[in-house]
């Protein structure tokens, strides 16, 4: 008699993507067999967020214990696929808010779809659950799959609206683009694994403890081809060319989920590649991803400047805050580059929420005409929007300044001054746009009336302005928090 | 108590932003007892949460609002201590009277409300400077009270000379501030911080005394600006366009005393440089000399008291240079009394000539204005010197302190001196010119005692000016002793220890007072018609003194006509061509960017893919070049 041991399973490490998985399948399954008011399903999908919100803080304790009483060991889980480290439950947090406030944001776009909304609301749940996977796995091809499950829920997202519009082609070039970038991505894996027999990160950074290797040629051009892979996702520089096409043409009531969350997994899993399994290379990619980053900044800013759609100006803007985050990667410490991913996330889910009011929901395109004199036809909605921009610009006592210091102090402590006096060129070039868009709200005359903005949309402004100020003055609560959220 | 202290700053400021949405749905009076009722809270939370300290040998204590920017130490953070608890008080005080007596002042102004929120405002803001517990914080308070400043003199923007005199006090303070900014930059590059509790602790051991004197006198060039000394003090005789109140409590009472806080709170940078001590001190005294020499001959009642401030606030300078910091802390307040008292005597005098300010259109006003007239007659004695009133008390230890230093500061003492005779003649002069003699006022005006909203803090501000200065005698020290442990570490100038010279020292400072009383007693008892041709009869220097020694005119040539030449030129001669030029050039090689690489961005996914591919080809060979 053969005795089957089955291994023990640490439930609690993946509780919040089972929640988010099962709550995607019930939303599918309720409008299937009842089709309910969307309310119903709103109503459904919030429950899930809460309940896989309050999982998190159960993580974050467990994870907070296990350091205080040792048995770090104990946050690895499904034999090293999975960690349970605060970096990951810190970005999973971010994952469920930014979910929920873009969902709301989104929620006349779904209301809109009728029928295909329920679609839209578990698209929502399944890529906030593949990217959620991504920042917790300690295996790169659990990251991969993670990266697969999120992306092609992006994807499908992108295209999603009632009419046919330009959002089909943003749709259509956004996989492309994407599967060749996932395509890239999982090369490099291979050859990390060709090089160093490992998947697993916390094993691939033993290895470089144990082994001095004299040929790295094959793990650096594996290392090369995964932050080419993730700086896709982030829309760095030069791999940016895909983001103004797709957030000018994807319906705009889904642009700013999709853009802060493969932005939000895309830095965090680089940060868990780069400074948790490779620290000891970083002479040879140090210089590679200042060099990203520096470019970044400049196309960024520089481009931003001559846009004339705020949708595409906001995507260049991106480029720029792509190259401002990696600076806190090039500082070599992960307390700045959260705080920095997390209040610009929440800004750029603000900024988007005001481009679907003024645009519509499902709207392409957002011409900066749209905005002359925004602030006399919706004073409220004009100043949430400036507030936004200004926090993108990091005017201080707002969250992008306290931001932009975290990550710049971090790089220059780490001995990158010429990338930080890069970076302030760029923050300086880039007030340039921000006011520019500013100044056509509050300068320019309109004879438009007044937009009324939706409850939901008042509630997503609300936070995302209240985040931004807060943010700003009081910076020290999720500086802390950040600093607590490092990686094993 | 301690932990709710940051009530001092946010209930005056919660009055502003209250009146700022709702004060037009407010009746007249209403808006203007409810800030009146903040400021006075405000008090009361101070005078409790001060307990402590009247108790003797209380240090006081940081309190951590929240930290904001801790890497450079600039938190939201209050500093607690004797020293500041007596500034919030004195502002805070004196500032409830002067909201109370505005609420009369500004009766049937259309923008009642819009008044009161300013003055709401430029309490927090004063406050704020005051209670901060670093550098940073300071400064947002030392700016936000220049901005109310210049809100409230071109309160009456309408008219032109007001707006101009607004504009031309927040230009003046930009040059000191220029020097505060850049004495902050220094402290910060010495101690890494901002924060008082880090940079005075490490002052003595890690400044060398080149930096001390560099931070010192650049401290004191924001100090000048802001508390109107030589030579950027043309602004506040500028800065009586705005309303009477406005003068008494930001251009006498507080906001011009932040210069006299700044250096007793950095009392322990300025220790280190005694050259910058000699400076502040010989500052301070020309300007005392100086202002009053030109007071005398002002006909304008406002102008009078304005150079008079600028005066007494040399006296402040002249004793935090000497290192006498409880004299002049003792002045600030004294002065704070008798000056907001005469201000708003000069607004209730104003009031009650229909808006006429010209003495010499006045007298007489006596029988008409009891109160008013009483009130300004003990603040006249009190600023003159004379015992037992205020400014006696705080006049004389400033000056019995100075002599005791000895030196260079003789010379100082004497100056002193000399400026306690003008004062007492000036200051009478302006009584009598108002109120005795005969009436020569115009026609179709009526004079009458001001209302009681207006007569009762005039009443309450004699008492003050009364016996203020019974809380600092020689006899029983009690504010010497409040504000000591904010001076522990500091070495402080006192008054000579041997009685006789104390008394023969206190004696020459009362004589000088009564002579400069005597003086204008026997020129301005007679007929108009003989203290005019006197006055006539003491050209070209009467002239001189009443064109206040032409300096806005000097600077109006030197420095403000060459300015704007220069400014024409960088304009037009370097701004347009080169700098906009580059700007423009800059904009048109992004422009030329941008179509250079619009050919990328085609639309078509082929493209973006090989764009792509680029990338990832150059940073596969970068990273592999690097690493191997």
């Amino acid at each position: 008699m053969i005795e089957i041991t089955t291994p023990e399973v640490s439930w609690i490490a993946i509780l919040p993507e089972l929640v988010l998985a099962l709550g995607a399948v019930g939303v599918l399954l309720v409008e299937v067999q009842w089709k309910p008011a969307t309310r119903v399903l709103g109503a459904i999908s919030a429950i899930t967020l809460v309940i896989a919100i309050f999982f998190t803080f159960l993580q974050w304790a467990q994870a907070g214990d296990a350091l205080e009483v040792g048995g770090l060991d104990e946050l690895v889980a499904f034999s090293g696929m999975i960690v349970m480290d605060g970096f990951a439950v810190f970005g999973r947090f971010v994952l469920l808010v930014m979910a929920g406030l873009g969902l709301l944001a989104g929620w006349r776009l779904v209301e809109r779809l009728n029928r295909r909304g329920a679609e839209a609301i578990a698209l929502v749940l399944l890529a906030t659950t593949g990217f959620s996977i991504m920042v917790a796995s300690n295996n790169l091809v659990m990251m991969f799959l993670g990266l697969e499950i999120g992306s092609i829920s992006l994807y499908i997202l992108a295209g999603l609206t009632e009419e046919k519009t330009k959002a089909d082609e943003a749709a259509m070039k956004y996989f492309l683009l994407g599967s060749f970038a996932s395509a890239i991505f999982i090369y490099g894996v291979a050859l990390l694994y060709a090089g160093t027999g490992q998947l697993e990160i916390l094993a691939i950074r033993q290895f470089f403890t144990e082994f001095i290797v004299t040929r790295p040629a094959v793990i650096l051009i594996g290392l090369a081809l995964i932050i080419v892979g993730l700086g896709f996702k982030v829309s760095a520089a030069p791999f940016h060319s895909w983001a103004p096409d797709v957030y000018q043409g994807a319906p705009s009531g889904v642009v700013g989920y999709m853009a802060a969350m493969a932005k939000i997994a895309g830095f965090l899993a680089m940060a868990r590649i780069l400074l948790t399994a490779v620290p000891q290379l970083d002479d040879s990619w140090l210089p590679v991803i200042a060099g990203i980053s520096a470019l970044s900044m400049l196309v960024g800013s520089t481009i931003a400047l001559v846009q004339s759609d705020v949708r595409r100006l906001l995507a260049y803007s991106g480029v720029a805050h792509a190259g401002f985050i990696l600076t806190g990667i090039v500082g070599g410490a992960t307390t700045g580059m959260l705080f920095y991913v997390t209040v610009y996330a929440i800004q750029l889910i603000g900024a988007f929420a005001v481009v679907a009011v003024v645009s519509g929901p499902s709207s392409s395109g957002s011409s900066i005409d749209e905005y002359r004199g925004l602030a006399r036809r919706s004073p409220a909605l004009g100043a949430a929007f400036a507030v936004l921009l200004l926090g993108m610009a990091g005017l201080p006592l707002t969250s992008g300044f306290v931001a932009k210091f975290g990550v710049f102090s971090e790089a220059w402590a780490n001995g990158y001054g010429w990338l930080v006096i890069v970076a302030l060129l760029a923050s300086v070039i880039s007030f340039a746009f921000y006011l520019r868009v500013i100044v056509a709200m509050y300068m320019d005359e309109t004879e438009e009336e007044g937009i009324v903005v939706s409850l939901a949309a008042r509630w997503v402004l609300t936070i995302a302005v209240a985040g931004t100020v807060l943010a700003g003055i009081l910076p020290a609560p999720l500086i802390d928090l950040a600093a607590d959220a490092f990686s094993l | 108590m301690i932990e709710v202290i940051w009530l001092i700053i946010a209930l005056p400021l919660l009055g502003a932003v209250f009146l700022h949405f709702f004060g037009r749905y407010i009746k007249e009076p209403w808006s203007g007892w409810l800030a009146s009722g903040a400021i006075a809270s405000s008090f009361v939370v101070a005078l409790v949460a001060a307990i402590p300290f009247f108790q003797g040998g209380e240090h006081g204590s940081t309190v951590l609002l929240w930290e904001w920017m801790p890497a450079i130490g600039a938190n939201l953070e209050m500093l607690w201590d004797p020293l500041a608890a007596f500034m919030a008080m004195v502002v805070t005080g004196v500032g409830a009277l002067i909201h109370v007596f505005a609420i009369g002042y500004m009766r049937g102004d259309e923008r009642f409300s819009r008044f009161f929120t300013y003055l709401n405002l430029f309490a927090a803001s004063m406050l704020t400077l005051v209670l901060a517990g670093n550098y940073a914080m300071l400064f947002l308070g030392w700016e936000l009270v220049g901005l109310c400043s210049y809100l409230l003199i071109g309160f009456w923007f309408v008219r032109p000379s007001a707006a101009s005199a607004a504009k031309k006090a927040f230009i003046v303070n930009r040059i000191g501030d220029f020097g505060f900014l850049i004495a902050l930059m220094l402290i910060f590059a010495a101690f890494g911080t901002l924060s008082y509790a880090g940079v005075f602790e490490r002052a003595g051991a890690e400044l060398t005394t080149g930096m001390a004197t560099a931070i010192a006198l650049l401290l004191f060039a924001g100090a000048v600006g802001k508390s109107a000394q030589i030579p950027l003090y043309v602004w506040l005789p500028d800065a009586m366009e705005g309303p009477a109140p406005v003068s008494a409590l930001i251009h006498a009472a507080t906001m011009v005393t932040a210069g006299i806080y700044l250096i007793a709170r950095s009392a322990a940078i300025f220790e280190l440089s005694p050259a910058a001590q000699t400076i502040v001190a010989t500052v301070g005294a020309l300007t005392a000399l100086w202002a009053a020499t030109i007071a005398i001959s002002q006909r304008d009642i406002k102008k009078v008291l304005a150079y008079s401030t600028i005066s007494q606030l040399g006296y402040m300078v002249l004793a935090v240079g000497t290192t006498a910091y409880f004299a002049g802390l003792f002045h600030l307040m004294t002065h704070a009394f008798f000056k907001a008292l005469l201000f708003l005597g000069a607004g209730s005098v104003i009031h009650a000539m229909n808006g006429e300010q010209d003495m010499a259109k006045m007298g007489g006003l006596f029988k008409k204005m009891r109160v008013t007239g009483i009130t300004m007659g003990i603040a006249t004695l009190a600023i003159a010197g004379i015992p037992p009133l205020g400014g006696f008390w705080s006049k004389d230890e400033i000056l019995a302190s100075v002599f005791e230093r000895g030196g260079w500061f003789s010379v100082l003492w004497v100056i002193g001196l000399v400026t306690a005779l003008i004062t007492g003649f000036y200051m009478t002069r302006l009584f009598m010119l108002i109120f005795l003699g005969k009436p020569r006022w115009d026609g179709g005006v009526d004079p009458h005692e001001s209302p009681r909203v207006m007569t009762v803090p005039l009443i309450v501000l004699a008492v003050l000016s009364t016996i203020g200065g019974l809380t600092n005698t020689p006899i029983r020290l009690t504010l010497e002793s409040f504000l000591e442990p904010s001076f522990e570490l500091i070495s402080v100038g006192q008054p000579p220890e041997n009685v006789l010279i104390l008394v023969v020292v206190s004696l020459l400072s009362v004589l000088a007072g009564a002579a400069g009383i005597l003086a204008a007693w026997l020129t301005y008892r007679r007929p108009p018609q003989d203290w005019q041709r006197l006055e006539e009869g003491l050209q070209p220097i009467w002239g001189i003194w009443e064109d206040a020694y032409g300096v806005d005119d000097i600077y109006g040539r030197v420095l403000v006509a060459p300015g704007k030449r220069a400014a024409d030129a960088t304009a037009f001669g370097f701004d347009v061509p080169i700098i906009d030029g580059a700007v423009n050039g800059v904009a048109r090689l992004v422009r030329d960017f941008g179509a250079w690489v619009r050919p990328l961005q085609t639309g078509y996914v082929r493209n973006y893919g090989a764009l792509f591919l680029g990338g990832a080809v150059v940073v596969v060979i970068w990273l592999v070049v690097a690493g191997v």
